[in-house]
């Protein structure tokens, strides 16, 4: 935790020029661990989308800043609910796309790519079932396979979009640990979107909680203390 | 069997026929396969459709130019209808996308329209064209009786290409398909394969039509691809095997057709969907006999 690496300098976000947030300013550290909290509708999902490139702010501009040597990439794992269960493809072929910003088209992937494929496949403990059919992996061996995919990419930020929603909570708790592993063993900037306070508080270093139109920052200690969380209820309550 | 060995010697007077229906049975479903994945078998349906529209619409125009009326059999007809059906099907492709990725009204009311009018449209044209009923109605119902050698290379070079960009670009292709955010946030152009995909898919229906016509095409475009989907491991089989599903269909078909003197076209359609119905029934019975240990887990399973 350093520098940083994304600043949102008074930004607006939104569908189709009409904001739904706005007035965003807030910074993420290289290798920090931030979770990204709020409500349904509160906006976590526009905020990541335009993060990631998806979407255009309607106002404000996102800055990311590369290091020297390599461009930013973000590693992003969606919901395994947005994949489509009618494309026939393994685990492997999901995870084999991770490389696919790098190999040119037209151009075949190398085998030395392949590799590193069966290396973040290992990372992640997923090589036993990237054979099946991914439609039908359970909801925790798909995101492994989509963190997998996401590694491959050889990202500068992990990005994770309610990595544990519909997830038993075993299930869950064992998802959470393995990220942040990942996270520590590889200094990975990491966003997590997630609705659980209780795996938060222990995984994350820092929050970014939207509530009511606003956007709160600040490291776990300051934020989820049970003062500030009583404030923050008691705002979205009235 | 006699038939068979007829229709397999090269001297068969409609050899050029034959090969053409199995090149249109092999190359229809390898963009068919685009269609059932990305959810727009409606698209397959109206395309054909809007395609041989296209079709009545060039092959009348010198008419209401006033100009000469092309020889029925001619390159010129070929050439010109090939054209038209190449416009429209590029034309609808790109429009219907464009409108489905802005999401605005009702898809299948769209396709649906699409489908209706384009039809009505034909019927129309040719009613009010002399030369119409003549010939130019076999073409659209994909009497593929006698294809010169000129048809058949234009087909040939049509399909050879669509083969060829879609073996180079498949990767992309792919993404693109099944997961556009990644596909942005890798940095891909997500509207150029878009585009380059929408072209494929036109110009191979564009040929299909010219080939067998509207319905015909659309039952290559698609019961190959739903078929082959019901036993595929990965695209690359699901890709190939829903190809050669079509081949053999457009091959049996000709071969049924030319033994009991039916037309190709429609047989081509039966046979596609006894072969899908003989998939079903083996792959329902394969689900039966298989132990249940190595069935995939029940849906709502979790395991990290």
């Amino acid at each position: 935790m350093s520098d940083t690496l994304i600043t949102l300098n008074n930004l607006s976000i939104g569908y189709n020029h009409r904001p739904v947030l706005s007035g965003i300013s807030l910074a993420i550290m290289r290798g920090s661990f931030s979770a990204l909290l709020g409500t349904n509708g509160s906006g976590k999902s526009t905020l990541l989308k335009t993060l990631l490139g998806l979407l255009s702010p309607v106002a404000g501009r996102v800055e990311i800043r590369a290091s020297a040597d390599a461009p930013v990439v973000f590693g992003y794992v969606p919901q395994t609910t947005v994949m489509d269960p009618l494309y026939p493809l393994t685990g492997f072929d999901v995870a084999l796309m991770g490389v696919y910003g790098r190999v040119g088209p037209g151009r075949r992937v190398p085998s030395a790519e392949r590799d590193f494929v069966r290396e973040c496949l290992a990372a992640t403990n997923a090589v036993d079932f990237s054979g099946q059919r991914f439609s039908e992996l359970s909801g925790g061996q798909k995101q492994r396979i989509l963190i997998a995919r996401a590694l491959a990419t050889r990202a500068t930020i992990l990005v994770l979009d309610e990595p544990t929603s519909g997830l038993d909570s075993a299930a869950t708790h064992s998802l959470l640990e393995f990220i942040s592993k990942i996270h520590g063993e590889r200094k990975l900037t990491t966003i997590l979107v997630s609705h659980d306070l209780g795996l938060v508080r222990k995984h994350a270093q820092q929050i970014i909680w939207l509530h009511q139109g606003k956007v709160l920052q600040g490291s776990v200690g300051e934020l989820l203390t049970p003062e500030r969380m009583a404030e923050i209820f008691e705002l979205e309550m009235n | 069997m006699e038939s068979l060995w007829q229709i397999l010697s090269p001297d068969f007077l409609l050899r050029n026929s034959l090969y053409a229906s199995i090149l249109v049975g092999l190359a229809c479903p390898l963009v068919g396969v685009f269609l059932v994945l990305r959810r727009l078998v409606f698209m397959g349906v109206a395309l054909p459709q809007l395609s041989s529209t296209g079709v009545a619409f060039a092959l009348s125009l010198p008419m209401w130019l006033n100009a000469a009326q092309p020889e029925h059999t001619g390159h010129r007809e070929h050439l010109l209808a090939f054209i038209g059906s190449t416009v429209f099907s590029l034309g609808a492709i790109l429009i219907l996308a464009f409108l489905e990725r802005r999401q605005r009204g009702l898809s299948e009311g769209r396709l649906g329209t699409s489908y209706v009018v384009s039809a009505a449209l034909s019927i129309l044209i040719l009613s009010k064209n002399r030369y119409g009923e003549v010939g130019w109605l076999d073409l659209m119902k994909g009497e593929i009786i006698t294809v010169s050698n000129f048809d058949f290379a234009l087909t040939g070079i049509a399909l050879g290409v669509v083969l060829v960009v879609l073996g180079v670009f498949y990767k992309e292709l792919l993404l693109v398909s099944f997961d556009r955010a990644m596909a942005i946030t890798l940095r891909k152009n997500v509207v150029l394969w878009d585009v380059v995909l929408y072209i494929l898919i036109g110009m191979t229906v564009s040929m299909a039509v010219l080939s067998v016509g509207p319905l015909i095409s659309f039952g290559f475009l698609l019961i190959p691809a739903l078929a082959s989907h019901l036993f595929a491991r990965n695209l690359r089989q699901f890709t190939v095997v829903a190809s050669l599903i079509g081949g053999l269909a457009a091959f049996l078909g000709f071969w049924a057709a030319y033994s009991w003197d039916l037309p190709v076209g429609p047989t081509d359609v039966v046979v596609l969907g006894l072969l899908y119905g003989v998939a079903w029934t083996g792959q329902r019975a394969f689900r039966l006999l298989r132990p249940a240990q190595s069935r995939p887990p029940a849906a709502g399973a979790n395991v990290a």
